[in-house]
């Protein structure tokens, strides 16, 4: 799997990426390193304690994360919960919109672990 | 072109660890970057690295302290001016940019950022910056050369006058000094005369022009020993009108401050308050306060100096005749801070003269750049400065101590690395007190002691030592500490914090007192020796000479044949048995030692009734056996009441009544000195050897 495939896999938009960061090292550098950020656990664990701040602050740093990474599919849903989040929702709407969260991460997740285990291979 | 020759230093305060990745791999490689993950850790870095730190990255959402809370301290402690902060954040709305802007931010990038753009407007703003500190450098130089060349040709030009006058070259210095304090002391009186303290160098440098109009009076008027004929006196009155039009006719400085003050100043310090000066008959305030001030200080001078006519009068002297109208009417404000100031008159007069006058010029040139915020320290100075904090880390990296520094405002703990590791704290700690990590090592009585010791320093003195326990990862250890206050320049000076290490002296702490201990006890029963015991009686009767005391001396009876019986390693089990049983028979003030061999000794105090307490101490030290050995003890008691309040009159007359004993042929039994049957004091029960306080060999 290249690093543009992997990219397709997580639905995001390798183009934006690589002219944001500018090179094919830096880009894999970071998208390698993304699953080691653990902005993603501390949304999930705050979303279950119903610690509002701090879920909105997750969340926010996931949005900004996934921005300059342009994984467009999770930037998406994460900047959707931000906002809900930042507006001190935390009903079902936002439940429903974590569950999004969770799966588009899964699925970024998962993209980068293949990615990784063939470059690491 | 500009180009950024030393490795700057930025700090990126962003609460995810992969965005600060990713902003460190973009400026690393140029830069030197110092990450901290939310506002409260940026503060601290701030506080640590100060000037150093050339940019600052900030994220808006942050937990603990946000962006904007991170602005707002840099703001409160004026960081703000000095160093430049670009905001990166995903946050779009209008208000948040404005907010930030309004905060001072130099810059703002949205996020998602590209890596090019990041990497531009840091540079750009660094250069920038850099710039503004090289600019301002030369402004302030250039302040200060300009100042020096004025005052350079000044003294030439007012010397020249006072050569032609006669002078001491005295006059116009010590004008100066008054002009300079008396306009303070108006300052401070009043503000109605829209004085600046940049006025007040300007006036006081000028009014050393105020006579230059007497160069064109002839020499013989102006060196006249006596009195002056009308005439000669119209022409010497010329000379304030003539040094006016010198200055008027200068071709291309009449907007100069200093020359229009030196215009004041020559034509009008003749004037008087109450219109009855000279050229131009000018009354109360129609005299420009440049003018009245340098009229008096002139006055002052002519009077407190020696002339040819007539000899120097005392400050007192001058300002009575001044005050009382001598020399014509001035301002009643003047004359009150005249008298006010006397003392600093004084003072400021007697300290004159060429370091003294440096030093104002350079006081003079400081309040110039206090004024003009944007002047700050030069880049030179922010070297040397960072050349200090490196030499300092050096070798602060090199001891194994714990380096401390305090600051009040912001409260701050800053630690050396090898101090943070031991304490297990970081490096930099805002807030202290409110840290409980940080007050778990210093307990609060400590703390006190330490706040009070320093508080109460004085900045020639501002040096505190001593030991105290610190409580480091749980374990309590002995420390040195030596802290040096620190108080600000300002009068009257100001706590503004400390810097100090703390050693570890746990284990020499340790070694002394097992050593003092090893010193004062018997290595075989742990009973104190008959040294210590001597020194601890003589403070206990000298504490209360009044209370009642008794001293008992012991000795094993068939001691001799245990040794023989039984050989030496068992007579030291029952010298270490007999001295168990001491132990416990006695009350906690009293105190047992064993004075050497079988010998031992008991000091107690007793309230009424010694013989009871005998009897107690007796029955519960003698009798019963040790293994086979039969523990019998004879005793010789000697009571302050009968024998005196004096160690050796207590150790002889006990000693005597063990003798008696002893010599009755008597084993197990115990006898009172008494002073009626005292006997022969050359006689003892204790051999000589004993009497030394030796041990018995084993």
């Amino acid at each position: 799997m290249t690093l543009k495939e992997c990219y397709a896999a997580l639905n995001g938009d390798y183009e934006e990426a690589m002219g944001r960061l500018r090179s094919e090292r830096l880009v894999q550098k970071f998208v390698l390193k993304f699953l080691d950020d653990g902005s993603f656990d501390l949304l999930c664990r705050s979303m279950e304690a119903g610690d509002q701040p701090e879920a909105f602050r997750a969340a926010h740093t996931i949005k900004g994360v996934c921005a300059n990474m342009a994984f467009s599919a999770l930037l998406e849903s994460s900047s959707q919960l931000t906002e809900l989040l930042r507006a001190g929702d935390m009903g079902d709407q936002a439940q429903e919109l974590f569950q999004r969260v969770k799966a588009d991460y899964a699925k970024t997740a998962q993209a980068i672990q293949a990615f990784r285990e063939e470059a690491g291979g | 072109m500009e180009k950024i020759t030393d490795r700057q230093k930025i700090l990126i305060v962003d609460d995810s660890e992969m965005n600060r990745a990713i902003l460190a791999d973009m400026l690393g490689g140029e830069f030197d970057i110092v990450e901290a993950e939310n506002g409260v850790e940026g503060v601290a870095m701030l506080q640590k690295h100060g000037l150093e730190i050339s940019l600052v990255l900030l994220d808006i959402v942050m937990p603990v302290m946000d962006g904007f809370g991170v602005l707002t301290q840099m703001n409160k402690y004026r960081w703000i001016e000095d160093i430049p902060v670009i905001m990166i954040s995903a946050e779009r709305g209008s208000s948040h940019v404005e907010r930030a802007f309004e905060l001072g931010i130099t810059d703002f990038i949205s996020r998602p950022f590209d890596a090019i753009i990041v990497h531009r407007r840091v540079v750009n703003t660094i250069l920038l910056y850099a710039k503004q500190k090289r600019l301002t450098a030369m402004v302030a130089e250039q302040i200060y050369e300009k100042e020096q060349r004025n005052s350079l040709m000044i003294d030439i030009l007012s010397h020249c006058v006072e050569f032609r006058n006669g002078e001491s070259g005295m006059h116009v210095r010590n004008v100066h000094i008054l002009t300079e304090t008396l306009l303070n002391a108006l300052l401070r009186k009043t503000d109605r005369y829209h004085i600046s303290q940049a006025d007040i160098s300007v006036i006081s440098t000028a009014s050393a022009l105020h006579d230059i109009g007497k160069i064109a009076i002839p020499e013989e008027i102006l060196n006249k020993p006596g009195k002056f004929t009308p005439e000669e006196f119209a022409i010497m009155k010329t000379h304030s009108m003539v040094g006016a039009e010198m200055l008027e006719n200068l071709p291309s400085y009449q907007n100069e401050p200093l020359v229009s003050f030196a215009y004041q100043i020559c034509r009008w310090h003749h004037e008087r308050w109450d219109g009855r000066g000279y050229p131009d008959g000018l009354a109360g305030d129609e005299i420009p306060i440049s003018a009245q001030i340098v009229a008096m200080a002139d006055v002052y001078d002519a009077l407190t100096s020696e002339r040819v006519y007539k000899p120097p009068f005392s400050h007192g002297q001058a300002v009575n005749m001044i005050v009382g109208g001598e020399c014509g009417q001035f301002n009643p404000l003047m004359l009150e801070c005249l008298e006010e100031c006397a003392d600093e008159i004084r003072q400021e007069l007697a300290a004159g003269g060429e370091q003294r006058r440096s030093q104002r010029d350079i006081q003079n040139v400081a309040r110039e750049l206090h004024r003009h915020k944007e002047l700050t320290a030069s880049e030179r100075s922010l070297e040397l400065l960072e050349h200090e904090r490196m030499k300092y880390s050096f070798f602060a990296s090199l001891t194994k101590e714990i380096q401390f520094e305090y600051t009040i405002s912001p409260p701050a703990l800053v630690l050396n690395s090898w101090g943070s590791e031991k304490l297990d704290l970081p490096e930099a700690l805002l807030d202290p007190y409110q840290h409980p990590e940080a007050l778990s090592i210093i307990n609060k009585d400590v703390q006190s002691k330490l706040a009070d010791a320093l508080h109460s320093t004085t900045p020639g003195s501002p040096v505190v030592q001593f030991d105290c326990k610190l409580t480091i990862k749980g374990e309590e250890r002995w420390h040195h500490i030596v802290a040096r206050a620190s108080w600000s320049a300002e009068e009257p000076p100001r706590y503004t914090g400390c810097i100090g290490k703390a050693m570890d002296i746990h284990n020499s702490r340790l070694e002394l007192e097992s050593l003092e201990r090893q010193a004062s006890h018997d290595s075989l029963t742990g009973l104190v020796n008959r040294a210590y015991a001597k020194k601890r009686i003589i403070e206990r009767l000298e504490d209360r000479p009044a209370g009642h005391y008794a001293m008992v001396i012991l000795d094993l009876d068939y001691f001799k044949s245990a040794n023989d019986t039984y050989g030496h390693m068992f007579g030291d089990e029952v010298l270490k048995f007999l001295a168990e049983r001491m132990r416990h028979s006695i009350r906690g003030g009293d105190i047992a030692a064993r004075v050497g061999g079988d010998e031992f000794l008991i000091f107690l105090e007793y309230k009424d009734d010694l013989e009871s307490a005998i009897e107690g101490v007796y029955g519960r030290v003698s009798g019963g056996v040790y293994k086979d050995f039969a523990i019998s003890v004879s005793m010789g008691v000697a009571s302050t009441q009968e024998a005196g309040c004096d160690y050796d009159s207590l150790f002889r007359c006990a000693d005597q009544a063990l003798y008696v004993v002893k010599h009755s042929g008597k084993k197990g039994y115990y006898n009172y000195y008494h002073k009626e049957n005292a006997i022969d004091a050359a006689t003892s029960a204790v051999s000589p050897i004993d009497a030394e306080g030796k041990e018995e060999s084993e």
